[in-house]
């Protein structure tokens, strides 16, 4: 479903991501995880339009989109919620939801995004917060909003930036929870996580990055057993098990 | 659609801001009977007045459709302008007013799609920078045209608007205002509001939420500089004579800002208010301190921005988030 060839990313002499391949199936959730610099927010800038790559392709579904715009990516089907949240600051929790239903898919009328809107935050356990200011929202909250808005653009391919960051376990629990019921949704999730727990929890498969690279990608049993891993990303293997 | 309405969710219908829509009401009857009252031996003068607190309306409005979007233009001198020269031009070309007013408006509005193409990556102060650049360009540029198309520093005469009818060029400037006030509305009813909202707050997340966000940011360049040259047009017809210095003066970007900010910025209603109440300011205050009114003027309008940040529509919308017209 959404492919990259090779990508890579330079900034001046620093190769932040390089000769990055991998392929990203329908209906599964994929793990991006490396230790701090290994390249996992370049590369997810460089899948959701951020910046273009230095050399490669990338698809989606059957379309090139390695010099589309953001917007484009966005209706070709490429969701993204951030990192850190950015909810539209004087707008109601509903509004900004209908900015996605509205905006994500072309030919949108108002009134039809306004009722999707509404029914997202009924799935995203918002609806009783739909007239709230988003400036209100606590960061669990913040976080559904973020996810009910990427939601609303119907994406076929969801990123995900740390999305569990800042959570309490008890939160992160039910975050992951939620993104399970994105997939069971039919969207294929791809989420850049450095809590390991929530990788196992979640993912189909996980591609670990170092410096850059693709070091080794499988199941995450797979991945956490594979030595090379142990020593680049961890250090010990005590520590991948924390 | 029944299975909808048992759901215990909040109304599922947009809020509506009947009371603004009220208010706006009051204005425009208020307004049209304005020039019918027995206004006596100052009627001319009153009526002036009354015109340009209109034509600062629609000023002030076009200016705060731009700023929806993010963009906090000095260029609103230029479309005034542009709308001005335009239209003397025009009508010295031979054209007949009725047909030289919307070509003015909408040569000015395709030359704003010029200055909005080069400044979409721009933001914040170095947009406005640009802008008011750009105002500088084409003050420059009409003044060192050839004396006999554009009449150069000395300026040029146009016919007075409707032969000079007071109470008819009142009702013109009344009518594209309500014209102006359409507008408004009808972005803020429709999708354009949700797209210039997006971008105002987080251009890249709007992007990244399918918002094409150069189509948009031109419309709110298109829209606004339109309006702005018809409040350019009524001001030549009614002064009958523009120069290059009073056109493209910079008090005339400046007070489309000002007055929008101290009437409640993103409304319709807000700039409306805010450029009546500083225009009636300003005659009073003319007339009863006559030297340093501008000083106490200026005091005025800084305390009420100092007190009332959302302006005066602020005054009756505490706290409520969306729904506001």
């Amino acid at each position: 479903m959404l492919r990259a060839e090779n990508l890579s990313k330079r900034f001046g002499g620093l190769h932040a991501v390089q000769n990055v391949s991998f392929t990203h199936y329908g209906g599964e959730i994929l793990a991006v995880i490396g230790p701090n610099g290994a390249g996992k927010t370049t590369l997810l800038n460089l899948l959701s339009g951020v910046y273009r790559p230095s050399t490669g392709r990338l698809w989606l579904q059957q379309e090139d989109i390695t010099d589309a715009p953001m917007e484009r990516r966005c209706h070709a089907g490429l969701g993204r919620a951030f990192q850190i949240v950015r909810p539209f600051p004087e707008m109601t929790v509903h509004e900004n939801v209908t900015v996605g239903a509205l905006f994500g898919q072309r030919g949108m009328r108002l009134p039809q995004a306004r009722e999707r809107a509404y029914d997202l935050l009924e799935r995203t356990g918002l609806a009783a917060h739909a007239d709230r200011a988003a400036h209100e929202l606590t960061l669990l909250q913040d976080k559904r909003l973020e996810v009910a808005r990427a939601l609303a653009t119907q994406p076929c391919v969801l990123l995900l930036d740390e999305v569990m960051a800042g959570l309490r376990p008890a939160e992160a629990q039910e975050a992951v929870e939620l993104v399970r019921g994105v997939r069971d949704s039919g969207i294929s999730i791809l989420f850049i996580e450095h809590i390991m727990p929530v990788v196992r929890d979640l993912a189909d498969r996980v591609v670990v990055m170092d410096q850059g690279q693709v070091l080794a990608e499988g199941t995450y049993r797979e991945v956490t057993a594979n030595p090379q891993v142990v020593a680049a990303y961890l250090g010990t293997e005590a520590g991948l098990h924390a | 659609m029944s299975a909808v309405s048992v759901r215990p969710t909040p109304a599922r219908r947009p809020t509506f801001a009947w009371r603004a829509l009220l208010a706006l009401g009051i204005f425009f009857v208020l307004a049209l009977a304005f020039p019918f009252l027995p206004l006596g031996d100052r009627r001319e003068f009153l009526l002036q007045i009354g015109f340009f607190t209109l034509v600062a309306g629609i000023m002030a409005l076009s200016w705060d459709l731009l700023a929806r979007s993010g963009q906090v233009s000095l260029a609103h001198a230029a479309f005034y302008g542009l709308g001005a020269y335009g239209y003397a031009l025009l009508l010295k070309a031979g054209l007949p007013w009725e047909a030289a007013m919307p070509l003015a408006a909408l040569g000015a509005g395709f030359i704003s799609l010029l200055l909005g193409a080069v400044t979409m990556r721009l933001s914040g102060m170095y947009f406005a920078i640009a802008t008011l650049a750009f105002t500088e360009v084409v003050r420059t540029v009409i003044q060192n045209l050839p004396e006999s198309v554009a009449g150069g520093a000395n300026g040029l005469l146009v016919p007075a608007l409707l032969g000079g009818n007071s109470r008819g060029q009142y009702l013109l400037a009344l009518a594209l205002l309500l014209l102006t006030v359409g507008v408004s509305l009808a972005v803020r009813l429709s999708k354009l509001h949700h797209a210039f909202a997006a971008i105002r707050q987080g251009e890249e997340t709007a992007r990244v939420l399918g918002v094409s966000v150069v189509r948009y940011k031109l419309a709110a360049f298109f829209l606004s500089s339109v309006l702005a040259a018809l409040a350019g047009v009524l001001y030549a017809g009614k002064t009958f004579f523009i120069s290059p210095l009073d056109t493209f003066s910079l008090a005339n970007s400046i007070s489309p800002l000002t007055t929008s900010i101290f009437g409640g910025l993103y409304t319709t209603l807000g700039p409306i208010l805010g450029a009546t109440v500083l225009r009636v300011a300003e005659e009073l205050l003319h007339n009863t301190v006559k030297n340093g009114y501008l000083v106490v003027y200026g005091l005025v309008l800084m305390l009420s921005i100092l007190w009332l940040p959302r302006g005066i529509v602020g005054l009756w919308r505490r706290g409520r988030q969306g729904g506001d017209l």
